[in-house]
């Protein structure tokens, strides 16, 4: 509903509304053009990565030959051993001087080998290269297939040497907390600094109805986002248009991977609204707020871990904001579209509910 | 008859989970009269002023507003009603104008005529920014907006509070006005003077219950108004032994008295002497509760 109170909401909340839009707008166009650097200097990173090569035996109970390119200067090598590319939990198979070594195969599963040498000159090893003993994999690209990475990317493997999956992850990643948080904070302030500042006594002697006041705040929080939304489509188009990435990324995946967010912004609002109403004090609605914004990203991220639990990402308002569909496999669901909708409808007429039921303080 | 009736509010009852708010209150709003709503602060005041607003739910009772029910027909009744709560707050870093522009649309009043001339007569600046305003200015924004959409009941809770004398009289002479133009006024003070001064009748409320409803004259006429003089030469307290006059207390040549009525009668007798000094004045709220409420009690046998 659009009446005077949005009229005034946006008014009051202007200021804060550009100084944020451009803060999205400086993002979101230099995001884009950061990539040319980042992909030639990892893709000069993965190269090196080939200085280590990996002899899977012939037959069972063969040897694994691991060798790699001498490093000038080197003093030493070190081999670490580990079942994760991350090599988070590795743990050292050789220290020498050989620039090959070999081993017995004993186990079933992959193995990831890291050779790392000890410069005289320099206190830090340097890295020769990772291999796998899966046979052409790339181990970069395992390192993405990270359940910390998917969480974020909808259980996809992707490339960050390509547009589609540098946005996904150094844009999208973040976008949502951004933005998330910044619809919360609005939204929550807006109706709980009227009660802290006891601006709720004069307007409710207007003939203005509970209803109507939650209605009019909600869609002026509608409209925001609606704003910051299309600030960031611009943004992001202009700067892959900058970089000549459109053919990659197109102007229309950029559009639908945002609009998605909308309703996604809205039910965040909606919770914004409710525990404004519901605690009528800033800091408790905005804390509560925030704290349903971070849970439903951890349900979605513990979601993509594993099958059983993937309950937890069907209760995650993430997992319904898809933009990874729109980006990979450009499919855009507009029944998540819808459900976020109906979601943000419930929760503001469970506002409006909760709203009409409690006293206002003095 | 119901439609000679403005607010009707009967057997009241607001509860603060323990802490009782009002407690059977049972009050009637005359359409066309001012009525003071007297009681000290923490008394109920306000609980029965915001739920008549709806502001608050009740725990029991009704109040009826223009034969309107309070909860259910709040924003019908708000069409009707122009409301100055005890404490409040505004928009803040926007033009006064903007602001009180702001609440008449959302009253539906396109009129600004008012709404100018009342912050002339105010003295209020309407271009000023609101979170420049002092307390009293703001105060004065407050009436203002209560009255400035030409509703037929204005409500209001310590109006007064933080104007300076001479704004008070203005403010006062605006009641009486409205009051002229067939205005219902309903407002909570804890100042009997002021309450004395503008209103027909008066509630008065203490710790959530009603203790009486009088007509002023009738009010005035039973507290009466002490009268203290100070003499250069001899008195004796037999010389003010007058009808209507009692509590006769004389310290060195420092005379006390109470007057209920034959105010003349006393004037001549002081005037028999020569005065140093002299100053009448109206009870506070507190002596009268002292002096007649717990009199009263004992009568009833109450307290």
């Amino acid at each position: 509903m659009i009446g005077r109170i949005t009229y005034m909401e946006l008014r009051t909340g202007l200021k804060w509304l550009l100084i944020f839009g451009l803060l999205v707008t400086i993002v979101s166009i230099s995001m884009p053009m950061i990539y040319p650097t980042f992909r030639d200097s990892l893709t000069e990173e993965l190269e090196g990565a080939n200085k280590v090569d990996l002899e899977l035996p012939s037959e069972d109970g063969g040897m694994i030959v691991l060798s790699w390119e001498p490093l000038e200067n080197a003093t030493s090598y070190m081999v670490l051993e580990d079942n994760r590319s991350s090599m988070v939990t590795a743990k050292i198979k050789y220290l020498g001087v050989e620039t090959s070594i070999s081993f017995e195969k004993d186990f079933e599963e992959k193995r990831y080998y890291a050779v790392t040498a000890e410069v005289a000159e320099t206190s830090d090893p340097v890295l020769i290269g990772i291999a796998s003993t899966e046979e052409g994999e790339d181990p970069f690209q395992d390192l993405l297939k990270n359940p910390a990475y998917s969480g974020l990317t909808g259980g996809r493997s992707i490339s960050m040497l390509e547009a589609k999956g540098f946005i996904a992850l150094e844009f999208f990643s973040w976008w949502w907390m951004l933005a998330g948080l910044f619809i919360a904070y609005l939204s929550v302030s807006f109706i709980a600094s009227d009660f802290e500042n006891k601006r709720m006594d004069v307007m409710f002697s207007t003939p203005i109805s509970r209803r109507r006041y939650l209605l009019e705040k909600f869609t002026a929080m509608s409209i925001i986002a609606l704003f910051i939304i299309l600030v960031a489509i611009g943004g992001l188009a202009g700067g892959l248009g900058n970089i000549n990435a459109l053919h990659e990324f197109s102007a229309e995946t950029v559009f639908l991977s945002l609009i998605g967010c909308l309703p996604f912004l809205m039910v965040i609002s909606a919770v914004g609204m409710l525990t404004a109403v519901l605690f009528q004090k800033v800091r408790v609605g905005m804390g509560v707020t925030f704290a349903f914004v971070f849970a439903e990203f951890f349900l979605y991220t513990f979601g993509n871990f594993s099958k059983s639990l993937e309950w937890m990402k069907a209760i995650s308002i993430f997992n319904y904001w898809d933009y990874s569909s729109v980006i990979f496999d450009n499919i855009f669901k507009t029944e998540n579209f819808i459900a976020l909708t109906v979601l943000a409808i419930v929760l503001v007429i469970i506002g409006i509910w909760v709203f009409e039921k409690k006293d206002i303080p003095t | 008859m119901e439609q000679e009736k403005a607010i009707i509010i009967e057997n009241l009852t607001k509860l603060y989970g323990k802490h009782v708010g009002v407690r059977n209150l049972n009050l009637t709003v005359n359409k066309g009269e001012i009525m003071g709503f007297l009681g000290p602060n923490g008394a109920g005041k306000t609980t029965t002023i915001r739920s008549s607003l709806a502001l608050i739910s009740k725990t029991a009772g009704k109040i009826t507003i223009f034969g309107m029910d309070s909860h259910r027909d709040s924003v019908e009744i708000r069409k009707k009603m122009g409301y100055l709560p005890g404490d409040f707050g505004l928009i803040s870093s926007v033009k006064v104008r903007s602001y009180i522009k702001y609440l008449l649309s959302l009253s539906n009043y396109p009129s600004t005529k008012k709404m100018t001339s009342l912050a002339e007569r105010l003295e209020l600046d309407i271009d000023r920014k609101t979170n420049e305003l002092s307390k009293g200015n703001k105060q004065k924004v407050g009436i203002v907006q209560a009255l400035m959409a030409d509703q037929d009941l204005i409500i209001m809770d310590e109006p007064t509070a933080g104007l300076d004398p001479l704004m008070q009289q203005e403010f006062y002479r605006i009641l009486r006005e409205e009051q002229k133009q067939g205005k219902t006024i309903f407002m909570a003070s804890h100042n009997l003077a002021e309450v004395e001064k503008v209103c027909d009748r008066v509630a008065i409320i203490r710790e959530g219950h009603l203790e009486v409803v009088e007509k002023i004259q009738s009010l005035q006429e039973k507290t009466g108004k002490v009268l203290e003089v100070e003499f250069s030469d001899a008195i004796s307290v037999d010389e003010f032994q007058i009808r209507g006059v009692s509590e006769i207390q004389e310290d060195d040549g420092k005379l006390t008295l109470t007057i209920h009525e034959n105010l003349d009668d006393v004037i001549e007798a002081v005037s028999r002497h020569r005065i140093l000094n002299m100053n009448l004045r109206t009870y506070s709220l507190e002596q009268l509760f002292l002096k007649y409420y717990t009199e009263e009690n004992r009568k009833r046998g109450v307290a």
